[in-house]
């Protein structure tokens, strides 16, 4: 909402500087975004007399002009022909700037000297439409009235009412009585405590006639039309409004166009209430009928569209046609021409949710329908109408008939809300006395009595205007906006002391992430909502679990449309963006939520799932980003994990690809059932091709969730060995398909109590080595904590490891 | 006896000054003191001389024998000196080489200031309470106070899915998940990601993330809140920051308040952070509204509480000066890098 603060001024005293305003009106709760300074980038510019005019010798086109300017008298060559000895006309000083900030300085054109400027009024920023007397090509020049008015050397922005600061208010929706210049008016009068003039809407009525014989009006749907006023003006003249007017709505961001138009508008703006004028003589039978639309009704607009209507939405008509989309938009059949004789003002009050719904299917939201559907006081409407005729007879161009067709089943009346000064003082932490809070609410045009003078509480009578004041909670925000947010004490609640902490889970997810920090990888962030295509890309079949998506009905574009059920599209589309912008060695995880259905179509709420998502290609393999996922599980005190090759993972590579199994480690170190928590390995070089990633790409996910259920935070002290460990190295021969992980375990079976580790330090194909075949070599090592390993003791453990290595995988040691 | 030792000491100490490694040193000490050393067989041939003579012989012999060890000794440590020095000249290595870099990874950036925030909070006596990202209808508006038909529930601002389920616009519909759980003093915040259907753009994206507080205990008041809040402002812009509070509609509180810290940047003074205002916008407060307390099932006369919400990208942004909200979201190396 923009408003010129000299507006503003007619209804109320402001006499702090426009900055200081800004910033009171602010913490009082009406916020102002900006301030605009019209005119400031016209500078120097003052009326000056035209004293003769004539040729200049050098040029067919241009012209000498010898002008009073006030002080002095200045030679000015201009271009333009329709200045002539005696005219007023603008004119810009040496170093004057015009709008857009052009400066004009003293020099010489053609040989002649010229000391400045005469300007059009496009020079000074504005069009014919807004100065209707401005010719069509030239300089501005004064009507005589005003010429006289405003003698050489004058202020030409005060001349053509161009200063003004424009302050633009952010209005919140529980505030639609602000959406007016009186509403704004109002908050600043309650501000500085200073008296509300209220617009003038005394009236002549000089017509003649009998308003109830010109018009009836009929509301048939009182739900979405609780008032409809109409109002007559005879004997119309159409013709431009004047200055004051047009610069009033030219300042608020309107346009002027005609007296009545413009009328419509400055009430608007003025009072809040959109209005609407209609050619009465185009009212058939003078018959205003609110009705709901008919089935498949077409209308055309104002702006000539023809709209396709339903009986969802109101229209006004008469007794054959709809005249206007009620609430929205006039329509062409009933626009007030410049034939107009009489005319129809319209101030009515409707249901703002139809008015929002409607606006909405016929994407159409006009200034009248962004006020409506915010809710009106229908108490408005009357205010408004006279209003609009008063400016008829203010502006003379028109006479109005008095009285007016008003149909007002249900009035909207004051109500009364309760409140105990004492809870408030209570919920604001203030010490305000009763008779203090009642000067804050006088303020606002609330009126507050004690309600019996035996108890705490006070009734407040609140204003059919304010209808967001119904609790005692309402009434201390207007107590306090005006007392001062920023006087209340700050304060430290002394309530119940409370224990900050994070959950456990909390924990574990910090960890999760500083365990993915300190190896290197960086955190991502991606959207929770993508494309269906992301399937086709990740190749996964039709029937995939994984397609089964919560999809939003409303999405901004395919592309974000369904929730996603894995993070590996968000992480592969990290992965090529870096990839196309050519950064080495990327490493990327994120803890990402992933959204599974429970049933399809949804009935509660998806099961969130969180996952870790990981990415990287450059330096990193498969044994690195599993080692940091080891890494992790150590980490979290996680031992059970198994990584089994899988193949049926369709969108990494088949051969470089396991799952991730987790199970509870049993008292013979064996692992119980386990349970796939995720899986890892190279992306498949067709989702590599689909994501337009040219390198080989490691992609894996880990239902986190699941994983916290086999974390273990505990930790135990071992004392420190007190005797040494015996170390034996072993190559073992066995056939190449062979995974390592079975020779360790076979190695672990029988390598008796005193194991203390086994590592895989080489593993071997080629010269030397049979086809088919390959050596793996360990490092063994054995501790006892009783007592110094005997060698015997050792070589008896590795030759039981031989043996069970011998029968479960027919390995036999490698000759040295 | 005493001219043989006296040369032999005189002998010794010559040598020593031509003598510049430690074996030269070794093979001068054999010559001296070893097996057949000379002065080693100087020892020996005490045994010929007269009984009466032998003890002021023999302790002339040893005098001498711990003057040329000591002069031994003297010399080894003064070549080893040297030797070290050389070593450690050599050794010598170019400081200005590059460093060489482990694997480090980097924190997101909305991820540093959520911590940063969860932390300050945790000190504050606050816990961390978590809500799913779909809700229903009930939990993001009506238990809000935000009544069918309300403008902010208009589709241009809420994504809907299936069965009138919506992606929550706001983290405030944690508050009404954790009211109906517990009883107060409830002291917590709730960061999480929240989405609204806006184009993306330089400052919009459909997915973001705010953090919501909410304090619900008796004789909570608007001092209280204003006291937390300026508190949490202070330690996330500095000490010297001020704040201020505009009075604010929401739904879901009353009074309501929006809280303005003064601008980091300038100091107050106004610049293009600003937008010349001297204030950064930086939350959304207020009271706890009667209906909200009173649907989740705590009685309004009883308790009261506050409430505050802010956007974490936003802060984030601010925070590290990034000018474009789109970064965050396309997890660019060279960006993550920079945190």
């Amino acid at each position: 909402m923009i408003v010129p603060i000299s507006w503003l001024k007619s209804f109320v005293e402001i006499d702090r500087p426009v900055k200081d305003f800004v910033e009171d009106i602010t913490l009082t709760g009406t916020k102002v975004e900006t301030v605009t300074s019209l005119g400031s980038d016209l500078t120097n510019i003052v009326a000056g007399k035209i004293l003769s005019v004539e040729k200049h010798l050098g040029s067919d086109h241009l012209l000498i002009a010898q002008v009073d300017a006030g002080e002095k008298k200045l030679q000015i060559v201009t271009g333009a022909q329709n200045i002539y000895a005696g005219a007023s006309v603008p004119v810009v000083l040496d170093g004057g700037t015009i709008s857009g900030g052009q400066k004009i300085k003293t020099g010489k054109l053609r040989g002649a000297l010229s000391e400045g400027m005469l300007c059009s009024i496009e020079e000074l920023g504005y069009t014919r439409q807004d100065y209707p007397e401005a010719p069509e090509d030239g300089i501005y020049i004064f009507p005589e009235v005003e010429a006289e008015k405003w003698p050489p050397g004058s202020d030409v922005k005060a001349a053509l009412q161009l200063a003004d600061d424009a302050l633009e208010f952010e209005i919140t929706s529980n505030r639609p009585d602000c959406y007016s210049v009186l509403g704004i008016a109002r908050e600043a009068a309650a501000t500085y405590n200073k008296p509300l003039t209220l617009p003038d809407t005394r009236l002549k009525e000089e017509a003649d006639g009998d308003i109830n014989k010109m018009i009836s009006v009929a509301i048939e749907d009182p739900a979405l039309c609780p008032r409809y006023i109409a109002r007559v003006v005879k004997n119309v003249k159409i013709a431009p409004s004047p200055l004051w007017l047009r610069q009033r709505l030219i300042a608020s961001g309107l346009r002027p166009i005609n007296n009545i138009v413009d009328i419509t508008n400055y009430v608007m703006l003025e009072l809040g209430q959109p209005m609407h004028a209609f050619d009465i003589d185009n009212i058939d039978e003078r018959k205003i009928i609110i009705r709901r639309a008919r089935e498949s009704e077409t209308f055309t607009t104002l702006d000539g569209v023809s709209r396709a209507l339903d009986p969802s939405m109101l229209v006004i008509a008469d007794c054959h046609k709809a005249v206007a989309i009620a609430g929205v938009m006039g329509g062409e059949n009933s626009k007030v021409t410049e034939n107009a004789s009489g005319i129809l003002f319209e101030s009515a009050n409707f249901n703002g949710t139809n008015i929002r719904l409607t606006s909405k299917k016929l994407g159409l939201r006009t200034d009248a329908s962004s006020r409506y559907e915010k809710g009106l006081d229908p108490n408005l409407a009357l205010d408004a109408v006279n209003r609009a005729v008063r400016l008829v007879e203010e502006l003379c161009c028109g006479q109005s008939v008095k009285g007016m067709a008003d149909c007002y089943p249900s009035p909207r009346i004051s109500w009364d809300v309760r409140y105990s000064p004492n809870r408030i003082n209570r919920l604001l932490g203030t010490t305000l006395t009763s008779e203090e809070m009642r000067g804050y609410l006088a303020r606002l045009e609330i009126k507050a009595e004690a309600a019996e003078p035996s108890t705490e509480f006070w009734t407040a009578h609140i204003p059919t205007f304010r209808p967001d004041l119904e609790l005692e909670a309402d009434i201390a925000e207007e107590v306090a906006r005006l007392y001062g947010y920023n006087t209340i004490p700050n304060t430290l609640s002394a309530g119940t002391p409370t224990v900050g902490r994070k959950n456990y889970k909390q924990i574990l997810e910090d960890l999760v992430k500083s365990a993915m920090l300190a190896q290197g990888y960086d955190e991502a962030m991606t959207y929770s909502f993508e494309s269906p295509k992301a399937f086709d890309k990740l190749r996964l079949s039709a029937s995939d679990k994984l397609r089964g998506t919560v999809k939003i009905l409303n999405p901004l574009g395919e592309d974000y449309s369904v929730m996603r059920t894995t993070a590996l599209n968000g992480m592969l589309t990290a992965l090529s963006t870096n990839y196309s912008q050519r950064n080495e060695d990327v490493r990327l995880f994120e803890a990402a939520k992933v959204y599974w259905p429970k049933t399809l179509p949804l009935n509660d709420l998806p099961y969130e799932m969180n996952v870790l998502a990981l990415g990287t290609y450059g330096k990193m393999d498969f044994y690195a980003l599993k080692g940091a996922l080891e890494n992790l599980f150590g980490l979290l005190g996680i031992h059970g994990a198994v990584f089994e090759a899988d193949k049926n993972l369709p969108f990494l590579h088949p051969g470089r690809a396991a799952v991730i199994k987790l199970g509870k480690i049993e008292k013979n170190g064996k692992i119980a059932t386990q349970e796939t928590l995720g899986y890892l390995g190279e992306a498949h070089p067709e989702v590599c091709e689909n994501y337009d990633i040219g390198v080989r790409v490691l992609i894996g996910s880990l239902n986190l969730d699941k994983l916290f259920e086999y974390a273990d935070l505990a930790r135990q002290y071992q004392p420190l060995p007190k005797f040494p460990a015996v170390t034996r190295d072993i190559a073992m021969l066995v056939k190449e398909e062979i995974p390592v992980r079975a020779i360790e375990d076979a190695i672990r079976e029988k390598a008796g109590a005193f194991l203390e580790s086994v590592r895989l330090f080489d593993v071997y194909k080629g010269n030397q080595i049979e086809e088919g075949y390959k050596s793996a070599a360990y490092s063994i090592s054995f501790r006892a904590p009783d007592h110094t390993m005997k060698d015997e003791e050792a070589s008896e453990s590795i030759k039981k490891i031989l043996a069970n290595l011998e029968t479960k995988l027919n390995a036999r040691l490698r000759d040295k | 006896m005493r001219e043989k030792l006296e040369g032999i000491k005189a002998d010794m100490q010559k040598k020593l000054e031509y003598i510049e490694d430690l074996s030269a040193l070794e093979e001068l000490r054999l010559r001296v003191l070893g097996k057949k050393g000379e002065l080693t067989q100087l020892l020996k041939s005490l045994g010929a001389l007269p009984p009466e003579e032998r003890p002021a012989m023999g302790q002339l012999v040893n005098e001498a024998r711990q003057a040329v060890e000591a002069l031994l000794d003297q010399a080894k440590k003064s070549l080893r000196a040297k030797e070290r020095d050389l070593q450690l000249r050599l050794e010598a290595i170019d400081v200005t080489m590059p460093g060489k870099h482990g694997a480090m990874g980097h924190k997101h950036p909305i991820t540093i200031v959520t911590d940063e925030l969860k932390n300050m909070f945790l000190g504050m006596g606050y816990e961390i309470a978590e809500g799913p990202d779909v809700e229903t209808d009930y939990y993001n508006f009506e238990a809000l106070n935000i009544p069918a038909n309300h403008p902010a529930k208009d589709e241009q601002d809420t994504f809907y899915v299936e069965n009138g389920f919506v992606l929550r616009t706001q983290t405030s519909s944690v508050q009404i998940r954790t009211m109906e759980k517990k009883k107060p003093p409830i002291k917590i915040i709730a960061p999480g990601r929240v989405y609204r259907s806006d184009q993306v753009d330089a400052t919009h994206s459909p997915v973001f993330h705010q953090l919501e507080g909410l304090v619900v205990d008796r004789g909570v008041t608007l001092g209280d809140l204003k006291g937390a809040l300026s508190a949490f402002a202070r330690e996330l812009f500095g000490e010297t920051t001020q704040v201020r509070f505009r009075p604010h509609h929401f739904p879901f509180t009353e009074p309501s308040a929006e809280m303005d810290a003064s601008c980091f940047f300038c100091g107050g003074k106004g610049c293009r952070v600003c937008k010349d205002s001297g204030w950064i916008e930086l939350l959304g407060c207020g009271v706890v509204h009667p209906k909200v307390l009173s649907m989740s099932g705590i009685s309004p006369d009883e308790y009261s509480g506050f409430a505050f919400g802010m956007g974490l990208d936003r802060i984030a942004m601010l925070r590290f000066g990034i000018s474009d909200l789109r970064l965050m979201y396309e997890n660019d190396v060279r960006f993550l890098r920079q945190f």
